[in-house]
């Protein structure tokens, strides 16, 4: 196996009902940049989906494209069979997101009542407060919230109505470890109920807690699908590392069996393998002496940059 | 919808500075430049003085600054906050949020007219024909203004970030000295004179001026401001639903 094994491309899984989102071969770009390239997957009735990428991966312009704040240059979006727009406008969508800022000069209360008025099937406003935990804080003035409670906000207006596709750009910036905890808490019931959700994050470790399904994006391409579990084992579960003495011949360690990655960082050789038994045995059969071998499982945050360290190391030429 | 109209002027009205400022600017601007003129002197072939003839051009000149300036500022802020994004995930259409801004506009503006006319009564002694015509003048100075308030949601859509004060600064000094605001417009050479004709600050300007005088409005100038308010609107809603920059 080489490194294009890693370039697993899953289709759409979990498929019961009629997709609630669906990517088309979805290009758009901004000016020479090429933020978001055939983007094709579905999500479907009542998943819970990350979207993992790093910083530029196109993450944001993908939820832009499927909120319909941005178009694309070509390629279809549509959100339950229609446009993101009217998907909107008949309040089947709300969405929490990472720049949405707040309205100034008014009260918690009084935003969330004109989220709830501008919703065609809003629930009251108390009870949207109320299971967004700001019932305590309704009275403040929105431009003096924390970080976090500003977060809550936004949630609340996510959750005006019924909706029955969230969308959650990096929820979880600011909030501290007890509010993000009980954050989760409250999307593990809109999932429950049956919501689909969908979020954006650079926190592996929520990835892989509360999603079942992971799309991991690079460079505006969808690098994986598939839940955190297949891509942790498809990416090189396996991680190597050891001194060599001498000359390190990258080259000759490049030729090895199993791999997913090779890094050499002085005398310390990293490498990220599938069949780390194969990999050690043929490195003995190579004739060298490897020391302070240790093999490790990778958790998710390596198997996510060895994925996308691949993917990088295979584009080369198109930086 | 009307939760947002009532939230918006709300929200001004909590704005005290802003407040404060557009309120008392054009009367303290009328003081500087009315200052020294004499109500018995009058301009033209017209039997007006100049502190009547300003502070009409001052009343007209404090609604437009301040629906001018603090819409287009405040929408472009709102766009870089990403407030806008927000309500463009709601199903506001795009004429409610213009309506909600020329509303919030429309309350700074009518204190600010009626301190002007206060000013110009107590402090240069002026005095009108006729009541219906303070009364008149009220309304047509609050109802132009509209146009102006729309032209800034528009300009707070088009601009970003910095390029927004200088952007506005110079459509408002533009329209304002084109629009004899700020000089009686026979003193232009007359190629400026036919450019300033059709400018929408002429007309606004005209309404008063028109009332001062005893007269209706004429037409041309009501017509004329009717097609820049629908121009200016549909522009602004136009760039609210289109608006696909990062906002």
């Amino acid at each position: 196996m080489t490194t294009s094994a890693i370039e697993l491309t899953g289709d759409g899984r979990h498929g019961t009902g009629a997709p609630v989102v669906s990517f088309g071969n979805v290009n758009k770009s901004y000016g020479s940049v090429h933020a978001v390239r055939e983007l094709d997957f579905q999500l479907f009735p009542g998943e819970t989906v990350a979207l993992l990428g790093p910083n530029g991966a196109g993450k944001s312009s993908t939820l832009d494209l499927l909120l319909g704040l941005r178009n694309a240059d070509s390629g279809t979006v549509e959100v339950f069979g229609t446009s993101p727009q009217q998907a909107i406008v008949r309040g089947k969508v709300g969405a929490m997101l990472q720049s949405g800022g707040l309205m100034e000069d008014v009260t918690v209360r009084e935003i969330v009542r004109l989220a709830c008025d501008l919703h065609p099937r809003a629930y009251p406003a108390e009870q949207v407060m109320e299971t967004a935990g700001i019932t305590e804080i309704a009275d403040r003035m929105v431009n003096k919230l924390s970080g976090g409670q500003e977060q809550r906000v936004r949630f609340a207006l996510a959750t005006a109505g019924p909706n029955e596709l969230i969308v959650l750009d990096e929820p979880t910036t600011g909030m501290d470890v007890t509010v993000r905890q009980a954050f989760w808490g409250a999307m593990r019931e809109q999932a429950q109920a049956g919501r689909t959700v969908l979020f954006a994050t650079h926190y592996l470790e929520e990835a892989d807690a509360i999603a079942d399904r992971v799309i991991v994006l690079h460079r505006g391409r969808v690098l994986a699908d598939g839940s955190a579990a297949e891509i942790k084992a498809k990416a090189g579960a396996r991680r190597i590392v050891f001194d060599l003495e001498g000359h390190i011949d990258e080259r000759t360690l490049r030729g090895l069996p199993c791999l997913a990655a090779v890094e050499v960082s002085g005398r310390t050789v990293r490498i990220q393998s599938h069949d780390a038994d194969a990999t050690v045995h043929a490195l003995y059969g190579l004739g060298l002496y490897p020391r302070n071998l240790e093999v490790a499982g990778l958790g998710l945050e390596q198997a996510f940059i060895a994925i996308t360290d691949a993917a990088t190391a295979e584009e080369g030429g198109d930086r | 919808m009307n939760t947002l109209v009532k939230l918006e002027i709300k929200r001004t009205l909590r704005n005290k500075k802003f407040m404060f400022f557009t309120v008392l600017y054009p009367s303290a601007l009328y003081l500087l430049i009315a200052g020294g003129a004499k109500t018995s002197e009058t301009i033209g072939d017209t039997h007006l003085s100049l502190p009547v003839l300003f502070m009409v051009s001052m009343a007209s000149f404090g609604a437009l600054t301040a629906v001018l300036m603090g819409n287009s500022e405040r929408i472009a802020k709102e766009r870089e906050k990403g407030w806008v994004r927000q309500l463009r995930l709601t199903s506001l259409p795009g004429r409610g949020y213009v309506a909600a801004k020329i509303a919030s506009a429309a309350v700074v503006t009518l204190p600010s007219i009626i301190v002007v006319f206060l000013v110009a009564v107590m402090v240069k002694g002026v005095r009108l024909d006729a009541a219906w015509q303070w009364i008149a003048l009220t309304v047509a100075i609050w109802a132009g203004s509209i146009v102006f308030a729309a032209l800034g949601v528009a300009i707070g859509y088009l601009a970003t970030g910095d390029a927004v004060r200088p952007i506005t600064m110079i459509i408002y000094f533009g329209l304002s000295v084109l629009g004899g605001l700020w000089m009686p417009t026979a003193t232009f050479p007359q190629w400026l004179q036919n450019i300033a004709d059709w400018m929408p600050t002429h007309a606004y300007a005209g309404l008063g001026q028109a009332i001062e005088l005893g007269n209706a409005p004429h037409t041309k100038d009501i017509a004329l401001l009717a097609v820049y308010l629908v121009l200016f609107a549909g522009a602004a809603a136009w760039l609210y639903r289109k608006d696909t920059r990062k906002a």
